[in-house]
């Protein structure tokens, strides 16, 4: 067998995320990630768009009259025409608005690992933790997903995304403490003691949330928010930018949402296990990522009564691609 | 932001020592794990740092944590929710299988240990329970400018003393998760055995001054290439060469490993110890040391391990530890790949210790150095084989491609520790 059939054989891992969705795989000693925006756009279909989209590689169906982009290229060419791009999933889950995006999701997912890349092939893919009274959502989505990958040809599992975040980033503490991601539809979080998940949940307040409050405060597209949210917004007290005072708004109100959560959560969890020593809180995701995010979030927990000693609040160093490292290191100890 | 322990009113605190467990029947466990689960503290505390402990000592992320998952989960705990029950069920499960583990290793090993335990993946490298220092302390009684003398007869004649540079003397230290530290380690780590493989007239009156003649040149020789730090001629004569704190250049590209760090390129971390002996074509003749370097290199042994605590499982030979990284074979020196009188040193069987060159960082072994090894050495070269191999499977990955991390490894670990490229030597 050849190096590259050997690595073909490599377990995957998957984060399917509201915003994102990105794939890890083992490439020697390390870990390769490759995403793709999880939207799409349409175009009226021509011969002529057609043949321009093959010849520049662009990721794209034909659907009647229409021709349906997705991944990355999909908000180059919603800004172009001046609209939203469409999403498959909403609030970390299966969009039950858009009945193709399952099969728009498997286009994604192919594109990004390969058609080929089946055949047996053991995948661990993220699903969020339910939001209380949500579980049956999370049951559907979970079942659609394992379809559409068993479909595919892998060999699945699934993940808890905050789990994978405690799988990829916490393995100095033996997989021990609190993983929290901040992704576009949901954030997602665990506390685990000894790779054990002890508990888990989900808020639908995240990257979305702020993009759209943020978009009717100012009076902006959601689409362009995000954009400048991923390109140039940072907190900063003093800016005059009113984009970026209503963004850092909405990211104190998440932040108050989530701490809120928890500490009802680990509160709750009245036989959580004796810890020994404190654990440490690992932030990731996307909606993560702006400057001075960890420090913001600090400040706010340290300002609530959080029920767990932490021994630190840290950042991932890769934070967008943390729960696909996670849901990769659970298909490499699942083997 | 405390999180508070709250004992359930009415349990006792048992409290057992750990010969105690050690002791116990395994089946009596059945008894005994009701009473130690319902007192709360003692198994959970007991369970998290034992699984901790047998963790750390995994160093592939995911096979860590597949250790972990089988060690904590169970069909009675798969359900997994923040309760008491969770902590009563894991906490029997990881204390049964840790004992038992603790317990087997009493009478096997620490590789004995890993086997009743699940194997967690991948091992990487068993290192063996380190053996005690020996219990007399050798003292040193008398320092001249011609000679050291110790209170177990050892005498080292100084006067072949020469200086080369102090060792730099840096190793990885094993961390837990996996990871390694490249720290300081002023005293000597372990000792290598070597043989001069010099040129032996026959061991006779008549011969005698052919015998001291061809000593002397190789003391001479020696001295001049700063190769070893003794050497012990066919008198059973013990001679210092360099001083303990300076560097011999007698191992070249070497690998070893105990069970709290890892060595490479000896010559900054052991001390080289030759005997005036033949090489391999003399050994396989039947040639082996005579009395007088039989004693003189027990006592030898004996101070050095003394006065640096160095273990019986770092006493090791030229030929276990030698490498060739430009094409990862292992055995570029053969010396003491057969025969060496382990136990007449006061040391255990050491040709019986796996090969970290092997299962740590990937080098593989040829038909030559099949043939120049003894049976002993021989036969543990296919467990150290199969250690790698059972690893590569677990993680998830061919041999070959295991292999290639293992070596991306090594030579991390080189640039981690500021060695620095020399030509092959030693």
């Amino acid at each position: 067998m050849t190096q590259a059939e050997e690595n073909n054989m490599l377990p995957l891992g998957l984060d399917i995320g509201t915003s994102r969705i990105v794939l890890a795989h083992r490439d020697g000693d390390g870990v390769e990630c490759r995403s793709e925006l999880n939207a799409f756009t349409t175009i009226p279909y021509t011969k002529l768009t057609e043949g321009v989209l093959n010849k520049e590689s662009v990721p794209h169906t034909v659907q009647g009259q229409e021709i349906v982009v997705y991944g990355n290229e999909a908000a180059r060419f919603a800004d172009l025409a001046h609209k939203e791009t469409r999403r498959p999933m909403v609030n970390g889950m299966v969009n039950p608005s858009e009945p193709g995006g399952l099969a728009l999701i498997r286009n994604i997912i192919q594109h990004l690992a390969g058609a080929d890349s089946g055949a047996g092939r053991k995948m661990c893919f993220s699903v969020p933790a339910p939001v209380p009274g949500g579980e049956d959502n999370v049951k559907y989505h979970e079942s659609a997903l394992r379809d559409v990958l068993r479909s595919m040809g892998y060999e699945v599992m699934s993940i808890n995304e905050g789990l994978a975040v405690v799988y990829s980033e916490l393995e100095d503490t033996n997989y021990t403490g609190i993983g929290v991601s901040f992704g576009g539809g949901m954030c997602n979080v665990a506390l685990a003691y000894l790779s054990v998940p002890v508990t888990s949940f989900s808020v639908p307040r995240a990257g979305d949330f702020i993009d759209a409050s943020a978009a009717a405060a100012t009076g902006e597209s959601a689409n362009r928010i995000r954009m400048l949210k991923e390109q140039s917004f940072k907190f900063d007290g003093n800016s005059p930018d009113r984009i970026q005072q209503a963004m850092s708004v909405y990211y104190d109100d998440m932040n108050r949402n989530l701490l809120q959560a928890m500490e009802q959560a680990f509160a709750d969890a009245r036989m959580l296990p004796k810890l020994h020593r404190p654990v440490p809180l690992v932030l990731s995701g996307g909606s993560a990522m702006p400057e001075g995010f960890r420090e913001r979030f600090e400040q706010a927990l340290r300002a609530s009564d959080f029920p767990i000693e932490l021994s630190e609040i840290r950042m991932a160093p890769d934070p967008l691609n943390s729960t696909a490292k996670g849901a990769l290191v659970a298909a490499l100890a699942d083997m | 932001m405390r999180l508070e322990h709250a004992r359930k009113p009415g349990s006792r605190r048992l409290v057992f020592s750990v010969a105690d467990i050690q002791a116990a029947p395994r089946a009596a466990w059945a008894v005994l794990c009701p009473r130690l689960l319902t007192s709360g503290a003692i198994s959970g505390f007991i369970c998290s740092h034992l699984l901790e402990w047998q963790a750390g000592r995994v160093e592939d992320p995911s096979a860590r944590l597949k250790f972990l998952r089988t060690m904590t989960q169970s069909p009675g705990a798969r359900r997994l929710s923040a309760s008491g029950t969770w902590r009563r069920r894991a906490g029997a499960l990881v204390l049964i299988a840790l004992v038992a583990a603790v317990a087997g290793s009493s009478h096997s090993g620490l590789s004995g240990a890993n086997k009743s335990v699940q194997q967690p993946a991948p091992v990487a490298h068993r290192f063996p329970a380190q053996s005690p220092v020996p219990a007399a302390s050798v003292w040193l009684v008398e320092r001249t400018s011609d000679f050291e003398l110790y209170s177990n007869g050892l005498r080292i004649e100084r006067d072949s003393l020469t200086t080369s540079r102090p060792r730099l003397a840096r190793a990885l230290r094993r961390l837990p998760g996996g990871r390694f530290e490249s720290l300081e380690r002023p005293d000597p780590a372990g000792i290598v055995f070597h043989s001069s493989e010099s040129e032996m007239a026959p061991f006779e009156a008549s011969h005698a001054e052919a015998v001291k003649r061809q000593g002397a040149g190789l003391l001479s020789y020696v001295r001049n290439g700063h190769l070893y730090s003794f050497v012990i001629d066919r008198f059973g004569r013990v001679h210092r060469i360099l001083e303990d704190s300076e560097k011999a250049d007698h191992a070249g590209h070497s690998i070893w490993a105990d069970s709290n760090w890892v060595y490479i390129d000896l010559n900054e971390t052991f001390l080289g110890v030759s005997f005036e002996a033949g090489g391999e074509n003399e050994m396989s003749r039947g040639g082996t040391l005579n009395t007088a370097q039989l004693h003189a290199g027990r006592v030898l042994t004996e101070m050095l391990r003394s006065r640096y605590r160095i273990p019986a499982e770092n006493c090791v030979t030229h030929a276990q530890v030698s490498v060739n990284p430009s094409n990862f074979r292992i055995g570029y020196h053969t010396d003491w790949a057969n025969n060496f009188p382990f136990e007449e040193l006061g040391l255990g069987n050491n040709y019986e210790q796996p090969l970290p060159s092997i299962s740590l960082f990937g080098f593989e072994y040829d038909d030559a150095y099949l043939a120049s090894a003894g049976a002993p050495l021989r036969e543990s070269l296919p467990r150290s084989k199969e250690e790698a191999r059972q690893a590569a499977v677990r993680s998830g990955l061919s041999p070959t491609g295991y292999r290639t991390v293992l070596r991306g490894r090594y030579l991390q670990m080189r640039k981690a520790l500021r060695i620095p490229t020399f030509p092959q030597q030693g």
